[in-house]
């Protein structure tokens, strides 16, 4: 489904990301692991359009999104979050979620200027909708409250449920279990499953080593920006070159 | 993960929760609507004048909300917008002899086009950019005013034909109120209308985060053009009912010192409030016309106005209502 | 005609160079856009005039006083006005100058009402003839007046250690407040500093100009027209785009339209940011994510 084909993200001199290539399939979770500064974050921004690659090119079904706008891409049906500050601070969670179905709720301008009866009821469904994916996440009860009030963990899953409750077809999440509960993680880790299974791909960033094993079918390792292993995750606790990488003996 | 007892429990206090609320809103949507239309009974000429500016300050407010206080850009363009709608309203009827209904449209889409233009920019600068931009550009229509002197009349003005209608109901200045309160009562409500919907909540999206906006495929361009042509729109309709309040439109209506005034009475009323922007502009709009015999007491007045609500009452208005009162609480309130 | 137009450009141009690098270098310190950056200027004007015109000092007297009233001005309003607003978001900072920049307006209009005033050249002399050149030898040191003052500025910035300090501390204040730099006390004096190249600004020009409450607009529009030109940031770019908008505006004014000459500014600043906002002279710095 998404194909990403030797990428390369410079920043003035520095090469973040160099001649990356990976696939992501359907229902296939995908673990990119490595140590802080190898070019995760920088993938994720180029792959979702807020980096523009010095070279390589970003299929999804086969078609080419490289040099996409950010929205562009994600009404093509990839949703991100972000490592941090990805919340919408001064909006309530449910309007945080509501922005998940920016794309998918029919509402023309002149409908709801002029209070038409199709675009008010297209407002309602997607309120309907948010609650009920804010539900399946056990989280209603936060609706009302500012998503800038709520806790480190608490605004990953809104941010996670917004993501969600968009439909995409591919999931792309940037440290997503930073701050959360053990508990919270293992929830996490039962959700993503559970979306794999409903055939939805996920490129995971993450360091959290108990969830990555017990997630992913791959995991890929970064290193300077170079990708040093490309495995099943039992295989990648193995590799040589890995244990170097986080060690700092590379 | 299934939590469906504890999740329909709290939809059904939500439906119930809502349902008071809008009943009271109803009640109190309905007591202030009867107010206004028998106002005109308990007033004479000149404070119903003064209450007819107060109609035009108030849409003013909410169409310079929009861009401030929701979409987050700090843009000095809202008198360049009053103005244009001034001119629009006014330069139809004296020379198309366009009949009002159509010359307050014609003032609606300058406007509008003002602030589409004024976009453009904020597409690819922000914040301080967005500010000098649209300080110039205010300046610069001021000066087409006073240059294009063969159709705009130049520096002087010029003044704008009292339609006949305005008169059928006893006096001039109520029947200006009727018409005014009509235009104010449904463009704030279409404008509340577009707020609490996903146009809305992709303002302040942009406004929070243009980030994480974008990676939810809000399109920031989109948003901040529709922003910006919504309050042009308002405020250039505004700027039409302006021409007809004073039979009279001139250049220096529309500078520096107007959009002071604009800036107290959005600040007051609180960023990202419509309620408040109303109340704002009833409390202000009366001011200058009491202060307006002493030199620079306007602009000390409203400076010392503004600092006192940055210090002290960053929320406005809008603010003290959203805390003490839950049920007249708007949504996208900045918290 | 061509160089006499270029010339008088280049000595109002130097005067809004002046400004524009006294908003720049407040900018760069405390990365705030200080929009009351033109009452700076109309305060000193003011404050020469009531000194000189009123109390009939002699302008040495007066314009020391005027420099260090206006420094006092500048330190004032950080310590009153935007010290307080903490770490308030960009709209609330750019208010608080929106709003004293009209209250020193209105006060100014109060006190000295709408009446327009005059104060007499610096440095009286016949006008010096270079063939197609005409200079008055006002012009001479305005241009010598803005050129030191900004060549002080430049030394300070570039070569001293304490200008090397200063620049690092506006780039990240928490590493300032680690190498021992009192940041607020940084930031009361870029305010004061500031507040006195208005001043400065105001001397120069004032006396070719007239004195009013409402000059101060002007002169704001163009600051930051000749930031915008230069690059929004740049010292350098301050000091170019001021030169290059005075020679714009009279060459516009001189082969195209005397009306022109007002808006010039504004059209500079228009077209600069719809095509090049990063400046003529300047590059883009893109921020980081
Ligand atoms: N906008 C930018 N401008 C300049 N350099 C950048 C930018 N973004 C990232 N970098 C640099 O690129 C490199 C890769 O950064 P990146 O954020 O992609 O790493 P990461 O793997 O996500 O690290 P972490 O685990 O800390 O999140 C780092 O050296 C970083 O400093
Ligand atoms: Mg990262």
């Amino acid at each position: 489904m998404l194909e990403v084909r030797s990428i390369t993200v410079r920043f003035a001199g520095l090469t973040a990301v160099s001649d990356l290539s990976f696939d992501v399939g359907e229902g296939e979770i995908l673990a990119i692991m490595g140590p802080n500064g190898a070019g995760k974050t920088s993938a994720f921004n180029a792959i979702t359009g807020f980096a523009r690659p010095a070279a390589g090119e970003v299929l999804f079904d086969g078609r080419s999104i490289t040099g996409l706008k950010p929205d562009a891409i994600a009404a093509l049906g990839i949703r991100r979050t972000f490592q941090n500050n990805g919340i919408l601070r001064e909006m309530s969670v449910l309007e945080n979620v509501l922005m998940g179905l920016e794309l998918s709720t029919a509402s023309s301008m002149a409908g709801v200027v002029f209070g038409l009866p199709s675009s008010v009821r297209a407002e309602q469904e997607a309120v309907a909708a948010a609650y009920a994916q804010l539900a399946s996440l056990g989280v209603s009860a936060l609706a009302e409250r500012p998503a800038g009030s709520l806790s480190f963990g608490q605004q990953r899953l809104v941010e996670i449920c917004r993501a969600l409750v968009s439909g995409a077809r591919l999931i792309m999440l940037d440290e997503p279990a930073v701050g959360l509960s053990p508990m919270e993680r293992l929830q996490l880790g039962e959700v993503l499953r559970d979306l794999a299974a409903r055939g939805i791909a996920i490129v995971l960033v993450e360091h959290v080593q108990d969830l990555v094993m017990a997630v992913s079918d791959r995991v890929l390792v970064l290193n300077y920006g170079k990708k040093i292993a490309e495995a099943a995750p039992e295989e990648v606790r193995r590799n040589k070159l890995v244990l170097e990488a986080y060690l700092g003996t590379a | 993960m299934s939590k469906t007892a504890d999740s329909s429990a709290t939809g059904n206090y939500r439906v119930n929760h809502l349902a008071r609320g809008r009943t009271l809103r109803g009640l109190g949507l309905a007591t202030c609507l009867a107010l206004l239309l028998g106002l005109p009974l308990l007033v004479n000429e000149y404070q119903q004048f003064v209450v007819n500016t107060m109609v035009i300050y108030a849409l003013i407010a909410v169409g310079f909300n929009v861009v401030l206080g929701y979409l987050g850009q700090l843009a000095f363009a809202n008198a360049a917008f009053f103005g244009v709608g001034a001119y629009a309203t006014g330069l139809t009827m004296v020379h198309l002899a366009l009949p009002l209904p159509l010359a307050l449209l014609a003032a609606g889409a300058a406007g509008t086009v003002a602030g589409i233009a004024v976009a453009l920019p904020a597409l690819r600068v922000q914040g301080h950019y967005l500010a000098i931009f649209t300080l110039a550009f205010g300046e610069l229509m001021r000066w087409v005013y006073v240059h294009a002197d063969a159709v705009t009349f130049g520096p002087s003005g010029f003044n704008v034909p009292r339609p006949a209608a305005l008169g059928l109901l006893g006096s001039p200045e109520r029947g200006k109120y009727y018409l005014f309160l009509a235009v104010a009562i449904i463009a704030i409500g279409a404008t509340v209308r577009l707020l609490r919907s996903r146009f809305g909540r992709a303002f302040v999206a942009v406004r929070n985060n243009e980030r994480a906006a974008a990676s939810l495929g809000v399109s920031v361009a989109r948003a901040k053009i529709i922003a910006f042509g919504w309050s042009g729109f308002l405020v250039g309709v505004a700027g039409g009912l302006y021409a007809l309040l004073n039979g009279r439109v001139t250049p220096d209506s529309f500078g520096l010192a107007q959009l002071l005034l604009n800036f107290a009475i959005v600040m007051i009323g609180g960023l990202g409030s419509v309620l408040g922007s109303i109340l704002g502009a009833i409390l202000l709009t009366g001011a200058p016309e009491l202060l307006r015999n002493f030199a620079g007491i306007e602009e000390i007045v409203f400076s010392l106005l503004l600092i006192g609500v940055l210090f002290f009452m960053p929320k406005g208005i809008g603010g003290l209502i959203a805390a003490r009162i839950p049920a007249l609480r708007e949504p996208l309130h900045r918290e | 005609m061509l160089a006499q137009l270029a010339i008088s450009g280049i000595v109002v141009g130097s005067v809004y160079a002046l400004v524009a690098l006294g908003m720049t270098i407040l900018f760069r310190a405390t990365s705030i856009v200080n929009f009351g950056h033109g009452e700076f200027f109309m305060l000193g004007a003011f404050a020469i005039y009531v000194l000189k015109q009123g109390f009939g000092w002699s302008y040495p007297v007066a314009i020391a006083i005027a420099f260090g009233l206006l420094f006092l001005v500048g330190v004032l309003v950080e310590r009153v006005l935007i010290r307080p607003l903490g770490s308030a978001p960009f709209l609330s900072f750019a208010m608080m100058t929106v709003a004293f920049s009209f209250l020193f307006k209105g006060l100014t209009r109060f006190f000295y009402g709408r009446d327009v005033s005059m104060l007499p050249p610096l440095l009286n002399g016949e006008p010096l003839d270079f063939g197609s050149v005409v200079l008055f030898p006002q012009d001479f040191l305005v241009i010598a007046g803005a050129g030191a003052t900004m060549t002080i500025f430049f030394l300070f910035f570039e070569y001293t250690q304490v200008g090397k300090i200063v620049q690092a501390a506006s780039q990240a204040p928490r590493g300032a407040a680690l190498v021992g730099i009192n940041v607020p006390a940084f930031h009361s004096a870029m305010w004061g500093v500031a507040a006195l190249t208005g001043a400065v600004a105001a001397l120069l020009i004032a006396p070719s100009t007239l004195v009013y409450p409402d000059m101060g607009g002007q002169m704001l529009v163009h600051a930051f027209a000749a930031m915008t030109l230069g690059g929004f940031g740049s010292l350098g770019g301050a000091v170019l785009g001021g030169l290059s908008l005075g020679i714009i505006e009279n060459l516009m004014g001189g082969y195209v339209s005397s009306s022109l000459v007002e808006i010039s500014a504004y059209l500079v600043i228009m077209l600069v940011l719809l095509v090049r906002p990063q400046g003529v002279f300047g590059e883009w710095r893109t921020s980081r994510v």
